[in-house]
């Protein structure tokens, strides 16, 4: 079994006793409990301003497998921002030095996960750990 | 008075995948400045297929005093229920309705929200077996 793990350590000293969190999960193909995710997608992009892109293209045989997706701005300008968007519904804003990990479920394939960028050209690298895909047919 | 947040993913699923390490310090919209507040950690155990708010945009809004579209940021983990992390019970994500993916026992989220009126974070446990969330928002 392939074996992919997602590790977060979250700290903080807001509040008088400080927070401290440590996770790691295993991920796992959707709803198993001994059959790792087996396949991934990674790339790196420079997102020019202005545009909305398809980062990630929800599919027919995607709908309710298991994905889990980190995205990163890498954005060394703390202003730039991306703004990360699933089937048409803002998330939220990822700021240079940002970054994000989600499980993405295509309820439908129309759910795709797509980015805006603003300010200027932002530059992201993301990561899709996921199941069941299969290379399309070759077209002319 | 800071908060940070490191991921670290780890692979073997391709052979020149050397996992990925990042750190982020959670910041107010577009600067340097760290976020100073937060809703202070929570969980709550559900067992039913029933929605329900974890945060509703509309009473943070008005009583938390949360900016539109900033930096705020949220986690949420699946801790399963009396020690078991399940694979098998998953609890799906939404935002207003619209599903980001399923949390499965031990799986945990980190992203960035819009908070804007309305676009609540609602969970929705996929079967009516018990399980107990945590989650936390920084914001500004």
């Amino acid at each position: 079994m392939a074996t992919t793990t997602a590790a977060v350590t979250l700290t903080s000293d807001l509040l008088s006793d400080a927070l401290s969190v440590s996770t790691t999960t295993t991920c796992m193909k959707a709803g198993t409990t001994a059959d790792g995710l087996d396949q991934m997608r990674m790339g790196r992009n420079e997102v020019p301003t202005g545009t909305s892109f398809d980062l990630l293209d929800a599919t027919t045989a995607g709908i309710d497998k298991a994905n889990k997706v980190y995205i990163a701005n890498l954005s060394t300008d703390e202003t730039y921002y991306v703004i990360v968007v699933i089937d048409a519904k803002v998330i939220g804003r990822l700021y240079g030095g940002d970054w994000m990990f989600i499980p993405w479920n295509m309820d439908d394939a129309t759910h795709d996960l797509e980015v805006t960028a603003y300010v200027g050209t932002n530059t992201i690298e993301w990561v899709k750990f996921h199941e069941n895909e299969t290379l399309a047919t070759q077209g002319d | 008075m800071a908060t940070t947040a490191t991921i670290t993913l780890a692979s073997d699923i391709m052979s020149g995948f050397s996992g990925i390490s990042n750190t982020m310090t959670l910041t107010e919209a577009g600067t340097l400045t760290d976020l100073k507040e937060t809703t202070g950690y929570s969980r709550k155990k559900l067992s039913s297929t029933s929605k329900v708010d974890l945060f509703t945009m509309a009473d943070t809004n008005t009583t938390l005093g949360v900016d539109t579209s900033t930096g705020a940021k949220v986690f949420i983990k699946n801790i399963g229920y009396l020690g078991n992390e399940d694979k098998s019970v998953g609890v799906k994500v939404f935002i207003n309705s619209v599903e980001i993916g399923l949390l499965y026992g031990g799986d945990w989220l980190m992203m960035p929200l819009a908070t804007t009126d309305a676009e609540d974070v609602e969970v929705q446990p996929a079967t009516d077996d018990a399980v107990v969330l945590e989650w936390v928002m920084f914001y500004q």
